[in-house]
């Protein structure tokens, strides 16, 4: 066993002697770095050192939680917090954390990540892409995010283990004028294969196609999602798939398990994959994780669960626990029998929306909402881009587009985007019938 | 942006998506809130890391600690689902050499961490190869030790008062005669304590409590939903939640969202006259003038995050260009007493004073920190933020309001002779440019001859910042303030404002 885990499942004895019914710990030793860059020059290179346990720790179905820096104060720490779980009130539909002994699958974390030397070169490979598409005028910011965390986890209830999880990410938005913009990721759990050139050449390739927009008409559209803008939907589908979120009816699913909420064509999933930016062995409460199919062919097959929230609705956990409220760690949405050039072929009249940001809802019970596209709008006429847009908004309803989904690309891409694109997804284009377009009067 | 649901609250700015949620599962930091009430900051190592980067060939260095002593419970359909508490505490060093900046940080107050992270922060900045080198404008160094006023004190407040206070708020919406089916009340404690340092010899001590309440309810009548958030938050002592009448206003909010779905009837599209409450002022404030007056937007800084600006050098918009009309005036004031935005020195040092960002509808002055003051040969107005210790400080707003008129309420109402008022808002957003925007009433009534009438089933403003701001033409006297989480940045950095406004009124605007 390692110091850390040691030092972990130290602090969750300690807990149970002080009398505590549950206590699960889990420490993470995170080293996180970022570089940021705007008008084609790197802004500021940032890295965050983490060391922090976080405790959670249940008595008579009282469930308090704190944490740790560095395994500092911990006698006390523990103290006070058993003495808090005193101080607060039964929850009387708390179902406890996970019990047993588990196996997890070895992580395939990748150590070179917490060890670049110089992150930045792959920004400067990601501008130099975009340059070659837009040329002089190119103006492109973005980051280059990398994420190396050593996790052990030990819970009173048998759960022990522990994880490595990596991340690298480049995101960049090209701008060919003032208004003309694309936006493109690169996505993985490893530096294997990374290739930022492949996220500034099609950024630079939208912003490109992107130029001389005009004002967009208002109307009812077929429209083909970038899986940058298709992945955005999942976060907004698959979050609402959460039990906590169906609890409070911050979600379109209440009610739903077992019926008819999307189109045949639809199969959604949870996959914390090796290739995820959120790939993980264990969940919060140190069950393993697992696929887990959301939407089958059009009909709503469970939500995601914690042990807690799963007794509530009779059913087993998940392995998406967040103690409170679970959530899905990386989501999919199966690949189709067209190409994506056949979907463009499909298309008589509608748009090409690439990306979109600020997403906000009336009533999150009955899905009406909006969002704004980003980044290249464009016009489809017979199976073409006849012309670049802007200033429109998409104003619907979250329901009825599940169910307006006409096809979706044999084309994936992993996609992650720090303003709509999360969780992490492996989304498809996705072509969607009769949406709703509004604009500015 | 404001953000709906962020660690702090549903609301505001970018506020987006569903990490307030996730920010109570233990793979969250939120995990530190008070258990360490005595926990004191080790000053000394911040000298020792200032120190340690003075040693090297920087232009600049500064070190930022944070204690932040948390509280939060989550009470859900009116059973506790956790409390937490624990202490979040770190440091973090900003570097410039070479024109470029490097920043780190850590949680771990060991000597031999702390030159780890300058060393990190110094072998980042010059990794920047910049053609054009970054600099900071110049400012006085400055010796302050400041705090926020605080009634009772919050680390005097118990978690039974606290649990027991929002349990009763849970029990009276539910015994209002309203099908309540879902409540998610939140209640927040954060006591700041900052120590800043510089190369230039500043030394900065602060101690700022905050509290907040986050309210999430759906009313169901005849099977059908309406929804409403409410949040309220400032910088002071558990006297605000007295204050507030937080019973009285959210049982309040149950009746308004019943009588919608009983009443409330939709209008037809067509231009007609619009009054803004306070909280729908507040917001338009907030999206089409605090953010696009956001110089490191304005610079392109946040240009593949957050956006950029309908104000750029060389275009339509400028200081001095129209944006409105003659009534319009949109002040950003972190100096306001007590409100959630509340501090006297920014997190660069620089002590903070009103910013006349729209004066009588004009573009008047931008936000600034030292960096993008720099670049347009101006000084900083004291808006660079940073929400903790593992963030660095950038261009935020603080309270952001529309500043009274002359007009008294009857007044605004009384020459209306067919239109709506906006009390508050529902779904709202606004393009990255800060141009394009739209708000969705949530409580609005059909105004005629200057009476209001029925209430009105979300109606749509959907428009220009300029045509908004153009609209116009009165402006009441009284300012009232919301409280929200303005998100910003890569990675996110959800700050507490104040976003406000007294009634303003616009003529002829389209309305759906």
């Amino acid at each position: 066993m390692s110091e850390a885990l040691a030092k972990t499942e130290a602090i969750v004895k300690k807990g149970k002697a002080l009398g505590a019914d549950e206590v699960v710990a889990r420490t993470t030793f995170g080293r996180y770095r970022q570089t940021r860059f705007s008008n084609n020059q790197a802004d500021i290179t940032v890295g965050w050192n983490d060391y922090v346990t976080d405790i959670a720790l249940s008595w008579q179905k009282r469930l308090v939680a704190t944490q740790v820096h560095d395994f500092q104060n911990v006698d006390e720490t523990i103290k006070r917090l058993y003495q808090l779980a005193k101080a607060s009130k039964e929850n009387p539909q708390y179902g406890g954390i996970a019990k047993g002994k588990f196996q997890y699958s070895k992580s395939k974390a990748d150590k070179t990540l917490g060890r670049l030397e110089n992150q930045a070169d792959y920004v400067f490979q990601a501008i130099e892409a975009a340059r070659k598409e837009v040329g002089k005028d190119l103006n492109a910011g973005g980051i280059l995010f990398t994420k190396l965390e050593d996790v052990y986890l030990a819970s009173s209830e048998g759960p022990m283990g522990e994880d490595s999880r990596s991340a690298i990410e480049l995101s960049i938005r090209a701008f060919s004028e003032k208004e003309a913009s694309g936006h493109s990721v690169e996505c993985s759990s490893t530096a294997k294969g990374f290739n930022p050139s492949r996220a500034g050449e099609k950024a630079g390739q939208i912003a490109k196609m992107a130029k001389n927009p005009k004002a967009g008409t208002e109307g009812r559209y077929d429209i083909i999602f970038d899986p940058l803008f298709s992945g955005a939907l999942l976060g907004m589908w698959g979050g609402m798939t959460s039990a906590f979120q169906v609890m409070i009816h911050l979600s379109i699913f209440v009610n739903k398990l077992g019926q008819k909420v999307a189109s045949d064509l639809v199969t959604m999933r949870d996959v914390p994959a090796a290739y995820s930016m959120s790939n993980r062995v264990f969940d919060d409460e140190g069950v393993p994780v697992k696929e887990n199919v959301l939407i089958e062919k059009g009909v709503l097959k469970t939500y995601l669960h914690n042990t807690s929230t799963a007794k509530i609705f009779k059913t087993e956990t998940t392995g998406n626990a967040g103690l409170v409220a679970p959530g899905p760690w990386n989501l999919e949405l199966d690949a189709g029998d067209m190409s994506k050039d056949e979907m463009f072929r499909n298309v008589k009249r509608g748009l090409y929306l690439t990306n979109t940001w600020y997403t906000r809802f009336q009533n999150y019970a009955t899905g009406d909402f909006s969002t704004i596209p980003r980044d290249g709008i464009f016009l489809i006429e017979n199976g073409e881009v006849k012309k670049s847009w802007k200033d429109v908004r998409l104003s619907d309803n979250a329901l009825k587009m599940l169910n307006n989904i006409a096809g979706t690309s044999k084309e994936r891409q992993h996609v992650h985007w720090w303003g709509e694109a999360d969780p992490p997804s492996l989304s498809p284009y996705v072509l969607m019938k009769d949406v709703q377009i509004t604009r500015p009067k | 942006m404001t953000r709906r649901l962020s660690s702090t609250t549903l609301y505001t700015c970018f506020l987006g998506k569903w990490d307030f949620w996730k920010s109570f599962s233990t793979s969250s930091r939120v995990y530190a809130l008070i258990l360490k009430v005595n926990a004191e900051m080790d000053k000394d190592m911040v000298a020792f890391a200032l120190n340690y980067a003075q040693g090297k060939k920087v232009d600049y260095a500064e070190v930022r600690a944070h204690t932040e002593k948390q509280q939060g419970l989550v009470l859900k359909n009116g059973v506790l689902e956790a409390y937490v508490s624990a202490v979040d505490d770190g440091f973090c060093v900003r570097v410039l050499a070479d024109g470029g900046i490097g920043f780190a940080s850590t949680n771990k107050w060991t000597k031999d961490e702390a030159r780890a992270v300058v060393d990190m922060a110094y072998k980042f900045a010059k990794m920047a190869k910049r053609k054009d080198r970054i600099t900071f404008a110049e400012e006085k160094s400055v010796q302050a030790k400041w705090k926020a006023a605080e009634g009772k004190k919050l680390a005097d407040v118990p978690s039974e008062t606290r649990i027991e206070t929002m349990l009763e708020i849970d029990k009276d919406l539910t015994s209002q005669g309203v099908n309540v089916p879902s409540r998610m009340l939140n209640m927040g404690s954060n006591l700041t304590e900052k120590y800043f340092v510089n190369t230039e010899g500043s030394t900065i001590s602060s101690y700022v409590p905050r509290i907040n309440v986050f309210a999430f309810i759906t009313v169901v009548e005849n099977g059908k939903p309406e929804q409403a958030y409410k949040q309220f938050g400032c910088a002071g002592g558990w006297e605000a939640v007295d204050q507030w009448k937080l019973n009285e206003r959210l049982i309040n909010e149950t009746k308004v969202l019943q009588r919608v779905i009983r009443e409330a009837k939709t209008i037809h599209p067509g231009k007609m006259d619009l009054v803004c409450g306070p909280e729908v002022a507040g917001i338009a404030a907030h999206e089409s003038c605090g953010h696009p007056t956001e110089a490191d937007r304005i610079l392109g800084r946040e240009m593949s995050q957050a956006g950029r600006s309908f104000i750029y050098p060389g275009g339509p918009f400028w200081l001095g260009t129209d944006i409105g009309s003659g009534a319009v005036t949109v002040v950003d004031d972190p100096t306001v007493k007590n409100s959630y935005g509340y501090y006297e020195y920014d997190d660069e040092g620089i002590k903070a004073r009103r910013r006349y960002l729209y004066k009588k509808g004009k573009i008047n002055e931008f936000l600034h920190n030292r960096e993008t003051a720099a670049k347009l040969k101006t000084r900083s107005n004291g808006s660079s933020r940073a929400n903790n210790y593992d963030r660095e400080a950038i261009v935020r707003m603080a309270n952001t309001f529309v500043e009274p008129g002359d007009f008294t309420e009857e007044e605004i109402f009384e020459d209306v002779k067919q239109g709506v008022y906006m009390k508050s808002f529902t779904e709202w957003n606004i393009d990255d440019k800060r141009f394009n925007q739209r708000y969705v009433g949530r409580e609005a009534y059909w105004i005629e001859n200057g009476e209001l009438k029925h209430p009105i089933a979300r109606p749509v403003i959907e428009t220009t910042t300029k045509i908004f701001w153009s609209a116009v033409d009165a402006v009441s006297k009284k300012v009232e303030y919301t409280a929200g989480t303005c998100g910003k940045s890569d990675p996110m950095q959800g700050v507490p404002a104040f976003m406000g406004g007294p009634l303003v009124r616009l003529r002829e605007v389209f309305m759906k």
